[in-house]
């Protein structure tokens, strides 16, 4: 069994962000790419580590040293159950590879173990990262323990396994309910979408009473900034008892819990996996066909029909890619309904609304465009496009209306929300309405002309494409440098006039389409 | 149709996949591309119809440069690979009406000719259902249906026989014929020799990216069979 477990997660692993093909492939360019790609994250994996450094310093310089590994673990926890909580369905029930493996002299339950391991491998790279320079700070500041070293390190590599589980099981809940539909992939992505919409509406609600209380914090307090902890992730604080204070039962009831529920997980997943498995690979096939008339469409239209297609077929590519257009919606839902000062408190920036909302939301709303991987979920089909006498700009462009076509129900309610609730003068009107716009055209363009540049073709998996590949990482990184960008103008120089930055923004990402669209031509 | 002249193709790493290789397909010819397994088939097919680039020479179809009338020759060619990956997220008249309007087949025209070929390899029936339920024949006919859709001058085939049942290979071989005789011309790799010597009107042998005989099927075997030319030009090839 154990012998199964490490076969089938080294398999997995050897698919995961491209690392075994770099070490094989003899092609001196991709293994450049990939050598800048590593280059590129080592640089935000020690900004990272440099803000938790920073942020550690300054709890132990106001006398709260114990709460530097209480903070920190319930960051990572709660990190990793946001980001693999999409992730954990696919991955534990992708059909293809399940197909492949079941054949084998496997269990069912090496098969979840494998795939859990997989995921649980890369959360747990994140909690080092976070939790290692926050523990050297503690170390070198207050000289603690061999215990607290000791803990450390039991803590970090168990603390992705709580929120994993707690990840996993949303996923195997969504993927169980959607295998009783007709309509799996449908039913998958709306499921998925409400539960993130339930999330993120309770973290905006937790966000703004955190803040409100952190000031009384500041005052006075350590016991109600561990109430807070307490409230939101109680495991954070027996971490936190463990290693400052030395206390193994804290370390061990942190342990019981997360091995406990993982176990439990694992033992009732196990008697549904492959019935659920096999629902959702199961697919319907009339064999009745009549021929009814035929539509001759241009080929654009086809194209675009084509793409919606593709698109819709994909839960974890429509989920993935639709939460950013969510996202926009929920912060022009929450402007009028919990008011502009509440949401400048969520976000952390005072006054960041009035001054920069279209930004704000333009950026959501591309945070992640389809068109990043929408190259890349062509894989092996890749042929068809190839050999097909389709002009190279009416393929870009096919996918860059698809994106258009999704942001734009999405961008309609957002405005006619702010319009209607906040009754703006025309010029803030005008920047509500042409800002975001620019984003998302700005961001469905750069998507493509990045994933033209870096294609994953070669892929077992769609969680490969949609939630590893450089052309994701690389796109998301200059959509948030679009948007940081004139937001930071905008605070560090206040007499700058809003309604200038905002002209210029549209300029700048008007003139980076037609760019990108320029050298696309002549690529 | 379609000439290849002193075409050269070297992978990254070093590899000459093909190497200063050419030959011609007329209108008409069933065109076979035999020869052992990477011996640089797959990769010419990839050069014809405009996957892979190459290093040098020339690719004409129709008369019209690859590189540089690559839309033109395309409009006029189909091609299914040995593993026809086709858009699982699309049924199969939707994946025929996809192609019919890339190739701007007018309405009527593809209706008759998905009934006609759909029915001939019978998968009429299913055409409704999600090319995911279809097992790799199925999917292999499909491709088939949808490579002769806008009737191409050329049709490019890598191995069209694996994963055909025996009914479905001899509608086939019969469309072959039919296919060329109304002017077009195929140019298709195999393993199956006897099927090669049967089916084509010329051959080539490759081995190791170089072609090492072509020519008439009857001339190029006389008294013996393909297989034993083939083991025969092999040899020697490896003997050089």
């Amino acid at each position: 069994m154990t012998r199964q477990i490490r076969l089938l997660t080294k398999l997995s692993l050897y698919g995961m962000f491209g690392w075994n093909e770099f070490l094989h492939t003899k092609d001196g360019r991709k293994k450049l790419r990939c050598l800048l790609m590593g280059g590129l994250w080592m640089f935000l994996v020690l900004m990272l580590a440099g803000y938790v450094c920073l942020m550690s310093v300054g709890l132990v310089a106001m006398g709260m040293g114990y709460f530097v590994p209480a903070v920190l673990g319930m960051s990572v926890s709660l990190v990793v159950f946001f980001f693999t909580m999409v992730k954990a369905g696919p991955v534990l029930f992708d059909r293809r590879a399940y197909e492949r493996q079941v054949a084998l002299p496997v269990t069912d339950r090496a098969i979840i173990v494998s795939r859990f391991l997989s995921m649980y491998l890369t959360n747990m790279l994140l909690g080092m990262v976070v939790m290692v320079p926050g523990m050297a700070v503690y170390g070198v500041m207050e000289r603690p323990g061999a215990a607290f070293y000791l803990y450390g390190l039991v803590t970090v590599v168990f603390l992705p396994l709580l929120p994993l589980t707690a990840a996993s099981v949303v996923g195997a809940l969504i993927a169980g309910i959607a295998s009783r539909w007709r309509r799996k992939n449908l039913a998958s992505i709306l499921l998925t979408l409400v539960f993130m919409c339930v999330l993120l509406i309770g973290s905006m609600r937790l966000s703004s009473v955190e803040e409100s209380q952190m000031e009384a914090m500041l005052q006075q307090i350590a016991l109600q900034l561990e109430g807070q902890i307490r409230s939101l992730y109680p495991p954070a604080i027996w971490i936190a008892e463990a290693m400052v204070q030395g206390k193994l039962e804290g370390l061990l009831l942190f342990l019981g819990l997360s091995l406990g529920c993982f176990l439990v997980f694992l033992e009732i997943l196990q008697h549904f996996y492959g019935r659920i498995c096999g629902l959702l690979s199961a697919r319907e096939a009339k064999g009745n066909y009549r021929m009814e008339r035929l539509q001759a469409k241009s080929v654009m239209r086809s194209l675009v029909e084509r793409e919606w297609r593709r698109y819709f077929s994909s839960a974890i590519y429509v989920t993935n890619t639709l939460a950013g257009e969510v996202l926009m919606v929920l912060l022009a839902v929450a402007v009028p309904v919990v008011g502009k000062e509440s949401v400048d408190r969520i976000i952390g920036i005072p006054g960041v609304v009035d001054r920069a909302l279209p930004i704000l939301l333009g950026a959501l709303a591309v945070m992640m465009p389809l068109t990043a991987c929408s190259i890349s979920m062509e894989g092996k089909q890749w042929w068809m496009m190839q050999t097909l006498p389709i002009r190279r700009r009416d393929m870009i462009w096919s996918k860059v209306i698809l994106q258009l076509l999704v942001a734009l129900p999405f961008y309609l309610v957002s405005e006619a929300v702010l319009l209607a609730a906040l009754g703006p003068g025309w010029a803030d009107a005008l920047s509500l309405l042409v800002v975001p716009w620019a984003y998302i055209l700005f961001g469905a363009r750069a998507g493509i002309a990045i994933n033209e540049k870096l294609p994953v073709f070669n892929w077992d998996s769609e969680v490969r494409v949609v939630k590893q590949s450089s052309s994701t990482f690389v796109t998301m990184l200059a959509v948030m440098a679009a948007a940081v960008v004139p937001v930071v103008i905008l605070f560090v120089a206040p007499d700058f006039p809003v309604y200038g930055v905002h002209g210029a923004v549209v300029a700048v990402l008007a003139g980076a389409t037609l760019l990108m669209e320029a050298c696309g031509r002549n690529a | 149709m379609l000439e290849i002249k002193n075409l050269t193709k070297t992978y990254k790493g070093g590899k000459t996949a093909v190497a200063n290789l050419s030959l011609t397909v007329r209108a008409g010819d069933i065109y076979g591309f035999i020869g052992h397994n990477g011996a640089g088939k797959t990769t010419t097919i990839k050069a014809v119809v405009g996957i892979h680039d190459f290093d040098q020479g020339e690719i004409l179809v129709d008369g019209k440069d690859v590189r540089s009338q690559s839309m033109a020759c395309k409009q006029v060619t189909a091609y299914i690979p040995d593993n026809p990956d086709i858009y699982e997220y699309l049924t199969g008249i939707q994946y025929l009406n996809f192609l019919a309007d890339i190739y701007r087949v007018p309405a009527k025209a593809r209706e008759e000719r998905i009934r006609r070929e759909a029915e001939d390899f019978g998968i009429y029936s299913v055409l409704g259902d999600l090319v995911s339920t279809y097992s790799h024949g199925m999917r292999q006919k499909l491709a088939i249906i949808g490579a002769l859709l806008h009737e191409p001058k050329l049709l490019v085939l890598d191995e069209p026989f694996v994963g055909l049942d025996p009914e479905a290979s001899l509608i086939l071989k019969k469309k072959m014929h039919a296919f060329c005789e109304k002017g077009s011309a195929i140019f298709f790799s195999t393993h199956v020799l006897e099927v090669a010597e049967k089916l084509c009107n010329r051959i080539a042998v490759i081995s190791g990216g170089k072609l090492v005989a072509e020519g008439d099927t009857k001339e190029l075997t006389r008294d013996k069979s393909l297989e034993d030319v083939f083991m025969e030009v092999i040899g020697h090839d490896k003997a050089d």
